[in-house]
């Protein structure tokens, strides 16, 4: 196998919305490459759709304290608080720099940025919702990852397209660099780096009904904890309530935002009774809940009574052609219906990963629950758990983690490179990825252990076990399934033995990853008596402020998870119970 | 199996800037494509319509060129066609012949067979005497 | 049902070249073309190459020829298509392995436009303003994805192999008409030349092919316009 060698100051894995930031913080002190396994464009950044908040306070009086009481409380107080102020207080900068380099916000009448309303963002701490989501149509994270990527080409940033980051090289507790596959030809590099972010999205893909992309399948965490880096609260997951059915394909909450009401089958609202306040603009983790709660009551619509109507039949055509044009033309591809005149049918989805690589608020890896400091280890964005997003994220406020703590992690990359010297890395540090994809070559294939088989199961069981309502038993059962996968996944095979663009060996890699964020996921899940945020256990309906207040850290353990727990930074919010 | 190296599959990047040619010679099929228009149904009109061809003779042109507004008509005619025409073949030549030493082959062709025809056509012209 | 797929094939380390190769697959008709290639490639060749991450249409990874016509996979369903299912890898760019195209020139070309904006006059502390109106201007081609469907379905495109393609016009007249900034007179310099947008013959390709429903050709109309009036 060819091994092709580079040097650099700093790496940056991952293209997307937070790889992209640090990229336009750190590439002009340092010699820099952004490694992605796509083209940076095609990160799923592009996919978010509905807004990203800053108090700037365009349409109504605002200020970012409200901000940061609405991310704490939505976060159902798991957030760290200081970490949060951090957010919420940078938020407006972030936004009126991105406007800066050219990103094309819808306009107010007097040319400033238009601002929306979103779920569990209120005006007073939770007085009315408030017009908080900055927005560019529906498709703000498409701009967003446009404007960064045109910044990034105006600096003449390097990027090595369709490499695969497969394996991180840390001696003595220092980062050395990245192992990386070259997708067209099966070449292998080695990346000399002293400073790596991690900016590698989320892992949607354990499940099987998702609004992911197929290539979230948790690669950086996976690689972080497979050396024994913890990844933080894994068991807060959070379903999007608005999918298309069947499909997964998300239905932006602006849909809520501009006045689109949630009806069962009866056509009755029925927000009205879980959020009187806010109503359809409660948090998701609520939403999804009260559509799970609807349909398992037998209140869901369509023959299986397994989905419940998002009506925007009442909000005209010319708002919906003005103001949610991409998700109306999903619902127009893909099911077929138009949403001028008839309610879509939704279902929540598999969405996003509050937990993660656990960071200090410089995007700092953590490697302990002690807060100990990985040296030249950086993670931000999804694949990161600060945390800003505690135990539910509020809609918009994964744009602003992006870019807010993309740009620290570029910060503390240049901070750690200006102060140490290069590190170089022997010809033998591709050996233990060369040996494992000589693994999977020399396999001969077999249907009952290839990667399509394993994963198909694992989606459909962490979809029955482990999604938003959750007990010990579906727990245990899935503990138990998980490691049956495991062992079979020991045996994988692949059916290409080709070097050109061999996607079916970069998807056996993945399902390892997949399988590391399964187990985590359901460890933290099992070990967690309580139900806070996304995380709902049946036979734990209250959340215990006294005795899980805290993060969970899960480290790998053989084939074992192992927990640790951390407690929770608080601030200016008493932990209070949390109504809308 | 064969070794494969990224940088084999390579298009050609463009070329890219340049003389303000390309833009006035886009402009200029424009203009002259609407003058053709009129000059060309005029023409017709004059040759197809109000006369039957089958009754010109030497006496009907000969008529016409003696006033130089029917020559200037008819120059007018042959330079705009022959200019609008040698342009729309160039397009066509750079877009469909990749090869460069052929392109560049069928270019000079048309170049000359162009000039010759709108010397031979305005030596006709100019140089028309009325045999009495 | 039962539909019948041919794909054309070619792996670059054992094929002189592609050849077509003929798959029925049981499938839903709601299905997507993206879910067809899944099945091929999950349970009966796990050696197909192509392309792809979103599956709905927003990350452009996926666009291909289907039938004759450029679109991006997940974003058509086979109840919309007509049988058998014909699918070939866009044309005019080298092919690396059955439907993946080397697509660095295509943003080479995307690359020399300066797609992003230019404006260093001092902005101050908050947003710069932007009337609606102005807003408007630009809204179709910031809805531009880099997928190649226009670029690739030009038959300028497919024989002049120096043409900067649709695309990237697109990518400029984002920048063009935008009124924050200042350098629509360098990136049109850039665009005269005989490889820029007055290569462009108006064949209405790429307007047909644009997954996104950008209006290129009406685009690179404005952007020869613009040119004209200041020259």
């Amino acid at each position: 196998m060819k091994v092709i060698r580079h040097s650099f100051d700093g790496v940056i894995v991952g293209a997307g919305g937070a790889g992209l930031r640090a990229a336009i913080e750190a590439a002009p002190h340092m010699k820099l490459a952004v490694i992605t396994k796509l083209y940076p464009t095609r990160s799923h950044t592009g996919a978010a759709q509905g807004g990203m908040s800053a108090a700037l306070a365009n349409v109504e009086e605002d200020n970012w304290n409200w901000h940061a009481f609405d991310t704490v409380k939505g976060s159902d107080y798991l957030a760290d608080q200081p970490a949060v102020d951090i957010l919420c207080k940078e938020a407006i900068d972030s936004v009126v720099e991105l406007e800066h380099w050219g990103l094309p916000f819808s306009r107010l009448e007097n040319g400033k940025i238009a601002q929306r309303r979103f779920g569990g963002h209120t005006v007073k701490e939770g007085e009315a919702p408030a017009f908080r989501a900055c927005y560019a149509a529906d498709r703000t994270g498409h701009m967003i990852l446009q404007t960064l990527y045109q910044k990034c080409v105006s600096m003449g940033v390097t990027f090595f397209d369709e490499f695969q980051v497969l394996d991180i090289k840390i001696d003595d507790g220092v980062c050395k660099g990245v192992i990386a596959y070259e997708v067209a030809t099966g070449d292998i590099h080695i990346f000399e780096a002293r400073a790596v972010t991690f900016a590698t999205g989320g892992f949607g893909k354990i499940y099987k009904v998702s609004s992911n992309a197929h290539s979230l399948t948790g690669d950086g965490p996976g690689i972080l904890y497979q050396k024994g880096i913890p990844l933080e609260d894994m068991e807060f997951y959070q379903f999007h309530p608005t999918g298309i059915y069947r499909l997964g394909i998300l239905l932006s909450e602006a849909a809520r935002g501009e006045g689109g009401i949630l009806r069962n089958k009866d056509g009755e609202r029925f927000m009205e009774r879980y959020a009187p306040s806010i109503k359809d603009l409660a948090p998701r983790d609520m939403v999804s809940r009260a559509i799970a709660t609807e349909i398992s009551q037998g209140n869901g619509a369509g023959p299986n009574n397994d989905f419940v109507y998002l009506d925007l039949t009442h909000l005209g055509a010319e708002t919906i052609k003005q103001k949610l044009p991409d998700i109306t033309d999903f619902v127009r591809t893909y099911v077929k219906i138009e949403p001028i005149d008839e309610p879509i049918p939704v279902q929540p989805t598999a969405h996003y990963a509050m937990g993660g690589i656990p960071t200090d608020v410089d995007a700092r890896v953590l490697s302990d629950a002690n807060g100990t400091v990985l040296p030249g280890v950086y993670s931000a964005g999804e694949s990161a758990c600060v945390s800003v997003h505690g135990a539910n994220r509020l809609g918009t406020n994964s744009l602003l983690d992006i870019v807010v703590f993309g740009k620290r992690a570029g910060q503390s990359m240049v901070d750690y490179v200006s102060s140490t010297k290069p590190m170089t890395l022997s010809d033998n540090a591709a050996e233990d990825l060369s040996n494992k994809i000589d693994k999977l070559m020399n396999k001969d294939h077999s249907l009952e252990y290839s990667v399509p088989r394993i994963r198909e199961e694992l989606q459909n069981s962490m979809e029955e076990n482990a999604k938003i309502f959750r007990t010990e038993d579906s727990l245990e059962k899935q503990t138990e399934i998980l490691a049956d996968l495991r062992d079979r996944y020991q045996n994988v095979t692949i059916s290409d033995k080709g070097k050109v663009f061999n996607t079916e060996l970069l998807e056996a890699i993945e399902l390892e990853y997949l399988l590391d964020m399964s187990d985590t996921t359901v460890a933290s899940a099992l070990h967690r008596k309580e139900s806070r945020g996304a995380h709902s256990r049946v036979d734990h309906v209250e959340r215990d402020d006294v005795n899980w207040l805290k993060h969970s850290f899960a480290f790998k353990n053989g084939d074992s998870v192992k927990l640790d727990y951390k407690d929770v930074e608080l601030g200016n919010y008493e932990p209070k119970e949390r109504k809308y | 199996m064969k070794s494969v190296k990224r940088t084999d599959w390579g298009r050609r990047t463009p070329p890219i800037g340049g003389s303000n040619f390309e833009l006035y010679a886009w402009f200029f099929m424009r203009v002259s494509g609407l003058f053709l228009v009129l000059l060309a149904a005029g023409h017709m009109f004059i040759m197809h319509v109000f006369n039957d061809t089958l009754n010109l003779d030497y006496e009907f042109v000969a008529a016409r060129w003696d006033t130089p507004y029917w020559r200037t008509f008819d120059w007018l005619l042959l330079t705009l066609s022959i200019l609008h025409g040698t342009n729309g073949l160039r397009i066509v030549m750079h877009d469909n012949i990749a090869n460069k030493t052929s392109r560049q082959l069928a270019l000079y062709g048309l170049y000359f067979t162009s000039t010759a025809f709108f010397i031979l056509g305005t030596y006709v012209l100019v140089a028309f005497v009325r045999e009495v | 049902m039962d539909v019948k797929v041919n794909i054309l094939r070619y792996n670059p380390e054992t094929d002189r070249k592609g050849h077509w190769e003929e798959y029925i697959l049981e499938a839903d008709p709601d299905e997507r073309i993206l879910d067809l290639l899944h099945k091929v490639k999950w349970f009966d060749d796990g050696s197909l190459a192509f392309r792809r991450s979103c599956a709905h249409g927003v990350c452009g990874s996926d666009a291909m020829l289907v039938n004759g016509e450029n679109m991006l996979a997940c974003q058509v369903l086979v109840k919309e298509v007509s049988t058998p299912i014909k699918i070939e890898p866009i044309r005019g760019l080298p092919v690396i392995k059955d439907l993946v195209v080397n697509m660095d020139s295509f943003f080479d070309s995307y690359k020399k436009v300066m797609p992003f904006l230019v404006n260093d006059d001092e902005p101050g502390e908050r947003e710069r303003l932007q009337s609606p109106e102005d807003r408007d201007r630009f809204e179709d081609t910031t809805k531009c994805i880099l997928c190649a469907a226009c670029t690739t379905s030009c038959p300028v495109f497919w024989t002049a192999d120096t043409y900067v393609g649709p695309a990237a016009i697109v990518n400029a007249h984002r920048f063009v008409f935008d009124s924050r900034d200042n350098a629509s007179k360098q990136r049109l310099e850039i665009l005269k030349g005989v490889d820029g947008a007055f290569r462009c013959r108006t064949a209405f390709n790429c307007t047909t092919a644009c997954p996104r429903g950008i209006q290129v050709t009406k685009a690179i109309e404005d952007v020869k316009r613009e040119t004209l009036t200041i020259n």
